[in-house]
């Protein structure tokens, strides 16, 4: 125990651990130091030699994005990076977009989980990064303020849905269906907006425009498949069985590569139509033979006792499915679902290998074939890698976020 | 009756499929023609694709493949333990660094991670013509890493290829009579509780029989030295630039999935483990490595094979960095002769087979695991 100066000799004596609390943030945390740095011969060693590789790192960080890199071959080639060859004039449809689902986000986590400190300390950083990348070089203030009013509608969709009432009952069913729905629609309202009505042919959605439509199209129409798959293979019918199992074993045979190679030499004879929407159909494909494993695995943990009390109430087959096997089916498969959505999402760039279809790296290629970026190949991979990065990070933090309000992992 | 209708439905999908594609030329003889392009990135291996067919092309194509992918697996399964036990460790700054690892390495895409690394090689080493010469041992530039390599001689028995098998064969014979010293040793200190150390004395009768054996065929082994002529090494043991990006891009990205699965099954043991081991006053490595990780084990193992067969088809990505993989070279076949189909098919065949022999080693490894009783 560290002795205490006898301030107030009449104070209430705390228990130990509390008494511990009440010493000096100082002496706190040169005790935390203690125990978690330095707590033995060893663990000095190992802490010191730590901190010193940590900071050669760094250094070369801090040197390279700030001294060495160029990072004009980024802020020169933003349309090319982000739209390609979407057409200059509609930009407001991609705004559009990017409002939409940062409302989108807003109002998920109004209604099913809340903003932390950390969330919000991300939400700045990143905005710090997308407004460094919108206004470097003057000429797209207007981005700017797009970006920021993007932002304004995610924390007013956040701020309404936070406000309403928690408790279970027939206006917390409305807003849960409601924001459901919207996320269901969300993918073809954002089609739609992107490509009717005078927007883009599918063939100019590029850049990280084309990463963004085809993770999702890829995640959406996955599952879609995934859970008559997952069925099926589970199935007692042997042909539906044995059909759904040589699917899901086939696909999951060959690299994503392989098929996307498929797509470009084989289904041109069967289904045809534009290599976009063969390259979307390969990744729905081939993301739902793995999502069917997960919702497999999810319906084997669940307790036999489930679907047997279903019958015991006089529920029948597709009842017990829909009502009882399958909400608790998928709710445990929602972890391996959004690794599996994550994998989708890096996935993507996979289309530039063999495809003449230009995604963000695909556009980075672009940018540094010209002759004045040549030198400058490694930033730009840096900034494609960190932008990928971004995105599967805040995949990852909402779906912890659905996950600890859900429940899920606790019984 | 709903089969009935799913069988039709499935003959009239597969009947679309079936005449929608063009069948008239379907065959495999189109691999035994002469291949007329070259592969490059071969080791051990030294066609040059004028008088070769192209299915012996594809092998060499599925040799550089297995070698990216064996050398994959050994790192990413070392770093990847490494960084799931550092996430764990009482160190604060060890396992933040682990976790930062992982965050940066699990959430970017492969592809960047391999093209970045390889272009990383190309504009950061030196130019061949600067060469850094390590003691005329080692050599790096951006046309890869060179050094010294043995190569079989004749030795007493003719051709170096009759040496490499005499030897191979008396490696197989001598780890067989280790095998049978460990398990002797292995029994003894069962029934005596004394130590008879098993394991060293297995390896050190391996090494000696090893040595010996090899001394006792003549020793026939001369060590290549690279030399650079004009803008290329020749002989040696070289590693370009292509395998290294894709090896390293691999063992990233994977490592940070091993590391994951590693912590979760260490995190999965009851706490009781730790503080039994602690009671019987282990150290933290004797913890770590005779009752942490073996029970852990069982958990890991079936995950990480996943991550395994991961890595055999993520080496696909060969294509951009341009190594002659097998993914590539049937590529570069498709190219030249078409039957798109054909190729796939011999693709996926590939693929799964080098899965299945993936599999059944790791269920081997398995089995031993889950056989103890705990």
């Amino acid at each position: 125990m560290v002795d205490m100066p006898a301030q107030n000799p009449q104070r209430i004596v705390l228990p130990p651990h509390r008494e511990r609390a009440r010493r000096p943030r100082i002496v706190r945390f040169r005790e935390w130091a203690r125990r978690n740095l330095f707590n033995s011969r060893a663990g000095t060693a190992l802490t010191i030699i730590t901190a010193a590789i940590l900071a050669l790192i760094v250094y070369g960080v801090v040197y390279f994005v700030f001294v060495d890199a160029n990072w004009r071959v980024i802020t020169e080639n933003r349309w090319l990076l982000f739209a390609g060859g979407y057409p200059m004039d509609q930009e407001w449809r991609l705004w559009f977009s990017v409002m939409f689902v940062f409302l989108l986000i807003g109002l998920t986590y109004g209604t099913w989980a809340s903003l932390g400190r950390r969330d919000h300390l991300f939400i700045v950083l990143a905005s710090g990064f997308a407004i460094l990348l919108l206004a470097h070089g003057g000429a797209a203030i207007w981005s700017t303020i797009w970006y920021l009013i993007a932002v304004g509608l995610l924390y007013a969709g956040y701020a309404i849905m936070i406000r309403m009432p928690r408790e279970a009952g027939p206006g917390r069913t409305l807003q849960q269906r409601s924001v459901a729905g919207l996320l269901i629609a969300a993918l073809p309202i954002i089609l739609i907006v992107l490509l009717a009505f005078g927007g883009a042919r599918p063939r100019e959605l590029e850049g990280f425009v084309l990463n963004l439509v085809l993770a999702p199209v890829g995640i959406a129409g996955g599952l879609v498949i995934a859970i008559p798959l997952a069925l099926g293979r589970a199935s007692r019918m042997r042909a539906i069985s044995w059909t759904c199992t040589t699917y899901i074993e086939v696909v999951r045979g060959a690299p994503l590569l392989g098929w996307l190679f498929v797509a470009l030499f084989i289904l041109d004879d069967v289904i045809g139509g534009e290599l976009i929407v063969r390259a979307m159909v390969v990744l729905a494909v081939f993301t739902a033979a793995y999502m069917a494993e997960y919702i497999r695995g999810a319906l084997q943990a669940l307790p036999g006792g489930q679907s047997e009390a279903a019958h015991a109430v006089g529920l029948n087959q597709f009842q017990s499915m829909q009502l009882i096997v399958m909400p608790q089916a998928l709710r445990i498969s929602i972890p391996p679902m959004v690794g599996q959505a994550i994998s989708i999402w890096k996935d993507t760039t996979l289309v530039t290998v063999i495809l003449p279809l230009r995604e963000l790296k695909g556009n980075a290629d672009s940018a540094i074939a010209q002759f004045e970026f040549t030198p400058d190949r490694i930033e730009a991979y840096v900034f494609v890698a960190v932008v990928f990065w971004v995105v599967a990070f805040i995949m990852s933090r909402i779906s912890q976020r659905v996950e600890g309000s859900l429940g899920i992992g606790e019984r | 009756m709903t089969q009935g209708i799913y069988v039709a439905l499935t003959a009239v999908v597969i009947g679309y499929v079936y005449t929608s594609l063009d069948l008239r030329e379907f065959g495999f003889g189109f691999l035994s023609e002469p291949a007329a392009f070259k592969v490059g990135n071969q080791w051990l291996t030294d066609v040059d694709g004028v008088t070769n067919s192209r299915i012996t092309m594809y092998l060499v194509g599925v040799w550089s493949s297995l070698r990216a992918v064996l050398v994959a697996i050994a790192l990413s399964t070392v770093i990847g333990v490494l960084i799931g036990v550092a996430r764990l460790s009482s160190n604060w700054l060890v396992a933040q660094m682990a976790m930062l690892y992982v965050e940066i390495f699990r959430n970017t895409p492969l592809l960047v991670q391999v093209v970045l690394v390889y272009t990383i090689l190309l504009i950061g080493a030196p130019l061949i013509e600067n060469v850094v010469n390590v003691g005329d041992f080692f050599f790096i530039s951006n046309r890869g890493m060179a050094m010294p390599w043995p190569v079989p001689d004749s030795g007493f028995w003719g051709t170096p290829d009759w040496f490499v098998g005499v030897w191979v064969a008396a490696l197989l014979a001598i780890g067989f009579v280790a095998q049978r010293v460990r398990a002797d040793r292995q029994g003894r200190e069962r029934e005596t509780g004394q130590p008879h150390y098993p394991n060293r004395w297995a390896l050190g009768v391996f090494a000696v029989g090893a040595v010996i054996s090899f001394f006792a065929l003549g020793a026939p082994v001369s060590i290549d030295e690279p030399v650079i002529v004009g803008t290329h090494y020749i002989e040696g043991m070289v590693m370009e630039p292509e395998f290294t990006a894709l090896v390293a891009g691999l063992t990233l990205y994977t490592s940070a999935f091993i590391a994951e699965i590693v912590r979760g099954g260490i995190q999965a043991l009851p706490r009781g483990q730790t503080e039994a081991a602690n009671a019987v006053g282990l150290s933290g490595y004797q913890r770590l490595t005779l009752v942490i990780l073996p029970q852990a084990l069982r958990q890991i193992i079936p995950s990480v094979t996943n991550q395994y067969l991961n890595i055999n088809k993520n080496s696909s990505l060969a294509y951009a960095v341009l190594y002659d993989d097998l993914f590539r070279v049937a590529n570069i076949v498709q190219n030249k002769a078409g039957h798109a189909l054909e190729m796939f098919f011999v693709i996926i065949v590939t693929y799964m087979l080098i899965s299945f022999a993936i599999s059944v080693v790791m269920n081997f490894f398995n089995a031993r695991v889950t056989a103890q009783r705990i």
